[in-house]
């Protein structure tokens, strides 16, 4: 037990732990970061907590309605520890990776077992907790529940996370296995997480289309709102005899007599028991098996490959080189390949949900896009607000234009030894940054072409404009992480934590945002000034891509002007 | 040819000087090995020589460039070995050599010559498909030692290059440094492993706290003939800086 206990203890104090070398002016940051989150989260809990209240306030006039629709509130609690709480699984449990550290000491693989089960329970603990204190507790006020809701609460913490830990497993195990199959391919991961994460951000959204917060024609009035989601709730909560422990336990929190909280809690206890036996049964042996090929290998699959494949080797050219090669490297590497390809997809997909967002009907069945189509500035207008959208956005979440040295961690002395100028090397960087970025923008202008019916030319023009801007953006954020790489990481989160680079990329993308608009401003006075003349817009957006390929010209001789001494500089 | 004159260098997060002025001349046709005690300024001295570090002041010169006026013609002539084994770790082994290769310019038949010759003579040809991350220790070694030689570069400088191999990469790679300097060419050898040193090298430095002590052929620093290089270093090494000259 003392050994179990130590061991839970260092594998959960290690995934929360800092390095001590990072100091006061790091934790700071940190601090900060978290300040920002909670600023940034806190309305949003606040608004569920109120809804929750409201929740519960209606559910006291609903016979026996009270206890579907806590079960239900439980039941959604349990999808959120689900969500949050799956990588952790992953990571703690189904893919073993300290082997080598834990094996030659004398504790047996069951108890490594089970002190890793226990890390990744406490960590949905943790989710359960927040969940609670926003979802259930503001439900038991509203519903004026008995006092032994608010200590069955307790229970509830300890017993919520088990489905989730049962569904996790069930998910984790193929999906380990099938990881462990893929071997060393680091694209087919790439993919395989961005499939995942398309599936559960369909899933969200199709939750949030059902719950009628996107799309439909409802006004935003709370008192209809909390009636709206207790509708569905109702709905969904007759479902819920057949997730049986968590009717149990919802029935012992809001039971009135004591024999009917015992009974349900004492059916409920052994239900979730019955949850973990399952956990254990489907993890254990998993758990064996993935640490035999850990330590064992996958067995002459490299040997049989290797037979197989003939070498081909072929000088490409130094910079076309430098620019596969780095991008073989970051697709392969599927943290950098999970947020290269996310950065790629993901502002198409932002134009997409705008589009769903202003699709909704206002008065006379027309769309609030349709009745914006209307308007004699549209054309004129709605081009450059998409322009500094794309400009703001996609400068600061491109990780490839923000961290191109940074990536190179500790093989920067590689890129340092080579006999290849160093500005070939940072032509490569800023090539490859950009050429992702222009894929994207293209197809956000055909998204923007084809949703928002904006001219075609408008959208060419566009993508030439965001293309320069791109361009220029890449330039001057390669020469902010070449002043201050953060090399050594051991993972490429680690890196990511240097936010400085963000909000820096940031800041240039405002800047170039903010005189785009001027620009555009003063132009578009002008095109309304000379009765919509199109002469007018021809010259903003002659300017305004002038500007841009000015932009990208100037970033991209002061990147190449004080490169080397910072490439210089750096020590590996 | 490697010669360096007064070169210092101290790291921008320290105060202590890595390497002080240091003076050396590593001549054509000869191996050269370089010994010091763990933190003693051989990799900073190696990382200088290869153009990954700038020295504060001094002047280092491969080949009779200067690397620090003509980095990448000075580079062009080296093969570098590095002590540690951080490299692009999810490229193929053959993809990494064909990027050296690109970078070195070798033309793609040549390359292709040379890659297929190398493999072989390291035992490497089977594994090279395959992604470095599932490379053993010594494997990943033979790789960059592949990767230092393929340019056939005239100066090779090898950080612990023996460190990993098996018996037979090993003898291999110490009759292709004797074979490199016969044809006159120049090898800077930087090991632990003092008997290594003793039967490969013409000719040992020994550097300690930055400074080196010493300089000379083996035979010329023992001076009595019943001394080993091993506790000759360790007196050395263990006295400072101006105990033995």
């Amino acid at each position: 037990m003392k050994k179990f206990l130590s061991l839970v203890k260092l594998l959960f104090v290690q995934q929360y732990r800092t390095k001590p070398t990072e100091g006061k002016k790091r934790r700071g940051g940190t601090i900060a970061t978290y300040i920002i989150l909670a600023v940034c989260f806190t309305p949003m809990l606040i608004s569920i907590a109120i809804a929750m209240y409201g929740v519960g306030k209606i559910s006291q006039g609903l016979e026996g309605g009270g206890t579907n629709i806590c079960a239900m509130l439980i039941f959604i609690s349990q999808g959120a520890v689900l969500l949050f709480g799956i990588p952790t699984l992953i990571s703690n449990v189904f893919t073993v990776k300290d082997a080598d550290k834990l094996l030659f000491l004398p504790i047996r693989s069951s108890t490594i077992f089970a002190a890793k089960l226990t890390v990744a329970y406490l960590n949905e603990v943790i989710t359960t907790a927040v969940m609670l204190v926003f979802m259930l507790l503001p439900f038991g006020i509203g519903y004026s529940a008995p006092v032994g809701f608010y200590f069955l609460l307790l229970l509830a913490l300890v017993l919520i996370p088990m489905l989730p830990m049962l569904l996790g497993s069930i998910i984790a195990v193929p999906m380990s296995a099938l990881i462990t199959k893929i071997g060393k391919n680091g694209v087919v991961k790439t993919i395989l997480q961005v499939l995942m994460f398309a599936i559960i951000m369909g899933a969200y959204m199709f939750a949030m289309y059902e719950f009628g917060f996107i799309g439909g024609s409802e006004e935003g009035d709370p008192t209809d709102m909390a009636q709206m989601l207790l509708d569905k709730l109702q709905g969904m909560g007759a479902m819920m005899k057949y997730v049986h422990s968590d009717y149990t336990l919802a029935a012992a929190m809001l039971g009135s007599t004591f024999s009917v909280v015992i009974v349900n809690l004492l059916i409920s206890v052994a239900e979730n028991a019955l949850l973990v036996a399952l956990v254990i049964a489907m993890s254990l042996p998993f758990y064996h098996r993935m640490l035999t090929t850990s330590v064992e290998g996958v067995g002459g699959r490299s040997r049989r490959k290797a037979a197989k494949v003939t070498l081909e080797v072929k000088n490409k050219g130094v910079v076309k080189e430098l620019i596969f090669t780095d991008l073989k490297r970051v697709m392969r590497e599927s943290q950098m390949g999970f947020q290269c390809i996310m950065s790629l997809i993901m502002l198409p997909l932002m134009v997409v949900v705008f589009y769903f967002c202003f699709n909704i009907s206002g008065e006379g069945d027309q769309s609030i896009v349709e009745m914006f189509k209307g308007q004699a500035l549209y054309q004129g207008i709605a081009p450059i607000i998409f322009l500094s959208y794309m400009s703001l956005l996609g400068m600061s979440s491109n990780v490839l234009g923000i961290y191109p040295i940074s990536r190179e961690n500790k093989a920067i002395y590689l890129v340092k030894s080579l006999p290849v100028s160093f500005n070939k090397y940072l032509l490569a960087k800023v090539i490859l940054a950009t050429a992702v970025m222009v894929i994207s923008d293209f197809v956000m202008c055909v998204l923007i072409v084809a949703l928002f019916g904006v001219k075609w030319y408008f959208g060419l023009a566009m993508w030439f404009a965001m293309a320069a801007l791109g361009f220029g953006g890449m330039c001057i954020t390669t020469l902010i992480d070449l002043k201050s790489p953060k090399l050594g990481w051991t993972n490429f989160n680690q890196s990511l934590k240097n936010a400085k680079n963000s909000w820096m990329a940031l800041l240039v993308a405002f800047v170039v945002s903010l005189v785009l608009g001027t620009i555009s401003g003063v132009c578009l006075l002008g095109w309304y000034l000379t009765n919509t003349s199109w002469y007018m817009l021809l010259i903003m957006w002659v300017l305004i891509i002038g500007a841009s390929v000015g932009f990208a010209a100037v970033s991209y001789k002061i990147m190449t002007k004080n490169a080397q001494r910072h490439f210089d500089n750096i020590e590996p | 040819m490697i010669r360096l004159t007064n070169v210092s260098k101290t790291y921008a997060k320290s105060t202590v000087k890595a390497v002080e002025d240091l003076t050396l001349e590593i001549k054509d046709g000869e191996i050269f090995g370089f010994l010091g005690p763990n933190g003693a300024g051989k990799s900073t001295t190696i990382k200088m020589i290869t153009g990954i570090l700038s020295p504060d002041s001094g002047v280092i010169e491969v080949d009779g460039i200067n690397i620090a006026e003509n980095p990448i013609a000075a580079k062009s002539l080296i093969g570098f070995v590095p002590d540690n084994h951080e490299t692009y770790e999810t490229l193929k082994g053959i993809e990494y050599l064909n990027f050296i290769g690109t970078m070195y310019n070798i033309p793609s038949e040549l390359l292709k010559q040379r890659v297929s010759e190398y493999a072989e003579m390291f035992g490497l040809t089977d594994a090279l498909p395959n992604m470095i991350s599932s490379y053993s220790h010594g494997m990943k070694q033979k790789l960059m030692v592949i990767a230092a030689l393929i340019h056939e570069p005239k100066v090779w400088i090898l950080d612990e290059p023996l460190t990993g191999l098996d018996p037979q990469s090993a003898f291999q790679l110490k009759q292709l440094m004797r074979k490199h300097a016969e044809q006159g060419n120049t090898v800077f050898f930087s090991s632990h492993v003092i008997d290594v040193v003793e039967k490969v090298c013409d000719r040992i430095g020994i550097i300690n706290h930055g400074k080196l002590v010493t300089v000379d052929t083996l035979d010329n620093i023992r001076q009595d003939e019943n001394v080993s290089l091993e506790s000759l270093f360790l007196t050395i090494t263990a006295d400072g800086t101006d105990s033995v000259k």
